[in-house]
């Protein structure tokens, strides 16, 4: 009997999105979390019955076929790249991309991973890191003498040192855009790496055409949608308990099958 | 005496079919455009010998599944935010291109390509009226106007295109939300395209669910019926075949 399997297809799918949305929940407070969304399509389908097949010598046709399918599948658990809401905090290595683009970040490793968490600090050298203390590309340090710190829109690190009256530049951060955002692999740690899907990173300067531009003293939110997510997972749940209840069905129909000519 | 066993086993038969299509509707509910099938049944008239001490023919049904009919209604649009959600309102299909020839979806989530390309989550490319569309990082966010035209930062990137057909109940499905057909696809002449939205599927939970209910009950039934048969069968044999007193 192909309902159950069909079933137990439907009921996989919906225990991914269940997963998917729990996730997106848990992650509701992550600093440059992107939405996750599962989608589906339909499987396979066995043609039992050919549409436009001849049902007479005169040439009359099949309108409909008979067609059956195999349930769903999960296709890709796509991201959400939309921009989440700043929040400002104040704190001068709090850095927040307004518009697209990503921070690069140098692994211990020499690799490289990529980033939309802004939520930087100095490491015991001066550089400017990430929380975990990777390096963000490419490499700023910052004077221990330092009596202020600025990041300007177009990613400009500049310095106030006690006895100069200009503010000295230390760098300049840039940030990385890549042809198709939705194929980075996530890395967890908030960091995401360049895959075949995504395309290869194209560096450039903040504010310039086609990249974001730079808020110091903001972090960017998570854009997950509290509504939104408990909606999708009221659904999830409904959608899994429809798909229990054909299991249940079917299961009462090879029973009665079972009984037939018993006695 | 037997055809009571073989009518109640045609609906056996098509009972189990029909659970089938049922069991895919609702595994498919949260599938973009899905759209609903349901089975058609016809009778087969068979005619046979008159019963004893009576005159005329006498008619048999059976009752065979001869089709599923898809319900093309529209599905609603639900709001995603994403820049590569199309949803198509009104009639029409976007035409993908992929390995086997063209192929036409309403599924209209799509993202880009390793090329910047829009395709669908396999690779198989979105065509507008020039082909592929390709989004370069430089265009930003694209804007995608209702009749389908495309806009990025330094201006117009092409046009989607929808296609319908004559006989839109004869596209095949493929899975993978794609339909194939040898029909030839003429252009929808005032594309509607939501942007940001998706088409849900347009399976009604109620429906499936009675319809299911329905399906098991008429399957018992004519269990109870076959069962009642067999008894009256073994009785008549139990009472013909007893030694004469």
């Amino acid at each position: 009997m192909r309902a159950l399997s069909i079933a137990s297809t439907g009921m996989m799918a919906q225990q991914t999105n269940v997963e998917v949305i729990a996730n997106n929940l848990a992650n509701m407070n992550t600093t440059g979390y992107k939405e996750q969304r599962a989608e589906f399509q339909d499987l396979l389908y066995q043609n039992v019955e050919q549409a436009g097949a001849q049902t007479s010598d005169s040439g009359t046709v099949l309108p409909t076929g008979i067609q059956l399918g195999a349930g769903v599948r999960t296709a890709a658990v796509s991201r959400i790249m939309t921009q989440g809401d700043l929040s400002s905090t104040s704190k001068p290595y709090d850095l927040a991309i307004q518009g697209s683009g990503y921070f690069h970040i140098t692994m211990p490793d020499g690799t490289d991973a990529y980033t939309r968490a802004g939520n930087f600090g100095l490491s015991p050298e001066g550089q400017i890191v990430t929380d975990k203390g990777y390096t963000v590309a490419p490499g700023i340090s910052v004077p221990s003498t330092a009596l202020s710190v600025s990041v300007n829109a177009q990613g400009q690190v500049q310095a106030t040192i006690p006895g100069q009256t200009a503010a000295q530049t230390l760098g300049q951060l840039e940030l990385v855009r890549f042809p198709n955002e939705g194929g980075l692999a996530a890395q967890g740690d908030n960091l995401y790496t360049e895959t075949t899907s995504s395309g290869s990173a194209q560096a450039g300067v903040p504010g310039s055409a086609g990249y974001g531009t730079i808020q110091q003293g903001y972090l960017e939110t998570a854009n997950v949608n509290p509504v939104e997510e408990i909606t999708s997972l009221i659904t999830a749940q409904r959608a899994y308990e429809m798909n229990s209840k054909v299991v249940t069905a079917a299961d009462d129909m090879m029973q009665t099958t079972s009984h037939m000519g018993g006695s | 005496m037997d055809n009571t066993l073989l009518v109640s086993l045609s609906q056996q038969l098509a009972s189990y079919r029909s659970m089938d299509v049922i069991a895919n509707n609702i595994a498919n509910i949260n599938t973009p455009a899905y759209k609903r099938e349901s089975v058609k049944f016809e009778e087969y008239v068979q005619q046979t010998k008159p019963a004893e001490g009576e005159t005329g023919t006498q008619n048999i049904s059976f009752v065979q599944d001869k089709g599923t009919a898809r319900d093309l209604t529209q599905g609603a649009a639900t709001h995603t935010g994403n820049q590569f959600d199309f949803a198509i309102n009104g009639p029409g299909y976007f035409t993908i291109k992929t390995p086997d020839g063209d192929r036409y979806t309403r599924n209209g989530h799509f993202t880009l390509d390793s090329s910047g390309r829009i395709a669908t989550e396999d690779g198989n490319t979105l065509q507008g009226d020039g082909g592929d569309v390709t989004i370069t990082s430089d265009d930003g966010d694209i804007h995608v106007a209702k009749d389908g035209t495309i806009t990025g930062a330094h201006g117009q990137l092409g046009q989607l295109k929808l296609v319908n057909f004559a006989n839109e109940a004869a596209l095949q499905k493929q899975g993978a939300s794609l339909y194939s057909t040898d029909q030839q696809p003429t252009a929808v002449a005032s594309p509607q395209i939501e942007q940001g939205n998706l088409e849900e599927s347009n399976v009604q939970p109620v429906l499936e669910i009675s319809h299911m209910l329905e399906v098991l009950r008429a399957y018992q039934t004519t269990a109870n019926l076959t069962q009642t048969q067999e008894d009256l069968e073994r009785s008549a044999i139990d009472k013909l075949g007893a030694a004469p007193n």
